[in-house]
């Protein structure tokens, strides 16, 4: 039962009136208001990269599209952008993998870069899918990616489908593309 | 004293109930387990492709047929035991999807018939020659579906769906729709294994990563590709009647002698669902693609685009499963449609047929 219902059940009784009517007039507004103050900022001011659209140039990006030729995918499609974001991961893992390492700006190993370069993991990627004995199992190139989030980045293991994976796959694609690597492509030594 | 006794079964009860949950997980965990160390089976088929392919575990793998065809030995990196297994399995998995030709299809095919709600499709129904088809001079053939050039271009943007699509995704897809089942888990060995095969064939037939071939996907056939007659019911009866009817039946719900699919369904419970990529209300270039440069075997690109496009059309008219967006009202008329139609079609093929209701004999005499 409503309490503010009028006895005969006609209309809503005002009960008080003045500085409280005058809140509730208002609240839709500063509710509406409040919002879209939040996604301005978070589009134009946070400068969070998980609130933009686009992914953020870092420095390098110029440089690695113009080596590896991600040209060929597109100025600005949706594989360019994932494999954009998975250099941004690679090279600046602290920074674009927050949730999934402990690593800090400060540290001495704070990105897959590390350790790896680009065309190492293109290598990996088409060499993954394979049985490691030390594992006992079969390992996906997901697998390996998220063993070293958890591992070596000292940090926890996204899943299979978090974009901090794949754009990192895409990137090795990408390579592998240039490199024209196939399956199983063995590195030349040297 | 009753209440601490309730609360002590409570805790038993759930402590049980764990560990029975915990002994089923480590008992189907080791089953998996000893599946994949098992020595594997192969189809006829797969037997015949791996052998020619070369596939053997080893430190390095050469592809005969690359070096067949270019003469250039082209080395890449082996096989495990454990890998070679994967590759055998999903072979098999794509030849006989459905298990006929397994002894035990849980343990052989890891349970693919869960994951489809048909009794005949089979991925090398449309992925032909278990995803690697070529002509009688070992050449590829345009838009025949290949699982290796799948691969080597998988990852890229889906105009269907919106996504960059991976391999594993993209079984899943079929699953849903094309086997009009259930998706597996992206990690299910199902999956992996398919995976793993078709990853074989794009190192036995070299493609690159990211290169596009021609035989990846279909070729599709849009309006635009016609004399612009349109799509016709009428023509695509007729052409269907003349053309497919023989393999697949008259109703177009496939045809199995000895146990063995013949021909699968192109209509009703058996085949593909109203949200597939073949249904040609849903994408309309894909299905007559697909018979123009499939169809009927041995004489593939034999049909005009006209006429691919009249058979589709008439083909996707016909009652079948209705996909996850169609909603309940849609999804229960197809069915009345797939139960009501077979029984009154067979009676009135028995009437024209002096009283032999046989699905396959009155599609011969059409």
């Amino acid at each position: 039962m409503n309490p503010s219902a009028s006895p005969d059940g006609d209309a809503p009784a005002e009960t008080k009136p003045g500085r409280h009517a005058g809140w509730t007039r208002m609240k839709t507004p500063a509710a509406v208001g409040a919002i879209a103050a939040f996604v301005l900022w978070a589009h134009l001011g946070s400068g969070v990269p998980a609130f933009h659209a686009g992914v953020s140039p870092e420095p390098g990006w110029k440089q690695f599209n113009a080596d590896y030729g991600i040209d060929y995918f597109g100025d600005d499609g949706q594989f360019v952008r994932a494999v954009q974001n998975g250099y941004n991961l690679v090279f600046y893992t602290y920074k674009y993998a927050p949730r999934f390492t402990r690593r800090k700006a400060g540290d001495s190993a704070n990105s897959c870069s590390s350790c790896h370069t680009a065309e190492d993991l293109a290598y990996a990627f088409v060499n993954s899918d394979r049985f490691d004995p030390k594992l006992g199992m079969r390992v996906s190139f997901e697998d390996r990616v998220r063993r070293c989030y958890a591992g070596a980045m000292d940090g926890f293991a996204p899943t299979i489908y978090d974009p901090a994976v794949r754009d990192i796959r895409l990137l090795a694609r990408a390579v592998a593309h240039h490199l024209q690597l196939g399956e199983g492509a063995i590195r030349k030594a040297g | 004293m009753s209440t601490f006794t309730g609360k002590l079964a409570r805790v038993v009860l759930v402590v049980l109930a764990s560990a029975g949950v915990y002994l089923v997980a480590t008992h189907q965990h080791g089953q998996r387990e000893s599946i994949r160390k098992a020595e594997v089976t192969l189809t006829p088929g797969c037997a015949d492709k791996l052998r020619r392919y070369g596939l053997a575990s080893g430190e390095r793998y050469q592809s005969p047929y690359v070096l067949h065809k270019t003469g250039a030995r082209i080395t890449a990196r082996g096989y495990s035991d454990e890998d070679v297994r994967a590759i055998q399995r999903g072979c098999n998995i794509i030849d006989d999807t459905q298990g006929r030709l397994a002894g035990d299809v849980g343990h052989e095919r890891w349970n693919t018939t869960r994951f489809i709600r048909g009794t005949q499709l089979s991925c090398d129904h449309c992925h032909q020659s278990i995803g690697d088809k070529q002509d009688a001079r070992g050449n590829p053939l345009k838009g025949s579906l290949s699982l290796g050039a799948s691969w080597a271009m998988a990852d890229m943007y889906d105009r269907f769906t919106g996504l960059l699509l991976p391999f594993e995704l993209r079984q899943m897809q079929c699953y849903i729709n094309s086997s009009n089942g259930y998706k597996p888990n992206i990690s299910d060995d199902l999956i992996r294994d398919v995976t793993a095969y078709s990853r074989f064939l794009s190192v036995a037939l070299d493609y690159k990563i990211g290169n596009h071939h021609d035989e990846q996907g279909v070729d599709e056939i849009p309006a635009s590709a016609t004399p612009k007659q349109g799509d016709d019911y009428v023509r695509g009866e007729a052409l269907y009647k003349q053309k497919c009817a023989r393999c697949h039946g008259p109703q177009a719900f496939g045809t199995e002698a000895d146990g063995r699919v013949v021909a699968p369904a192109l209509a009703g419970p058996n085949s593909w669902n109203a949200q597939s990529r073949n249904y040609f209300y849903y994408v309309s270039t894909i299905l007559p693609g697909f018979i123009c440069r499939n169809m009927p075997p041995g004489q593939e690109n034999t049909l005009p685009n006209q006429e691919c496009r009249d058979i589709a059309y008439y083909i996707s008219n016909l009652p079948r499963p209705a996909g996850d967006r169609q909603g309940p009202v849609v999804a229960l008329s197809h069915q009345v449609m797939m139960k009501v139609l077979p029984p009154l079609l067979r009676l009135t093929a028995a009437d024209r047929s002096g009283g032999v209701p046989v699905e396959r004999e009155s599609g011969r005499d059409r």
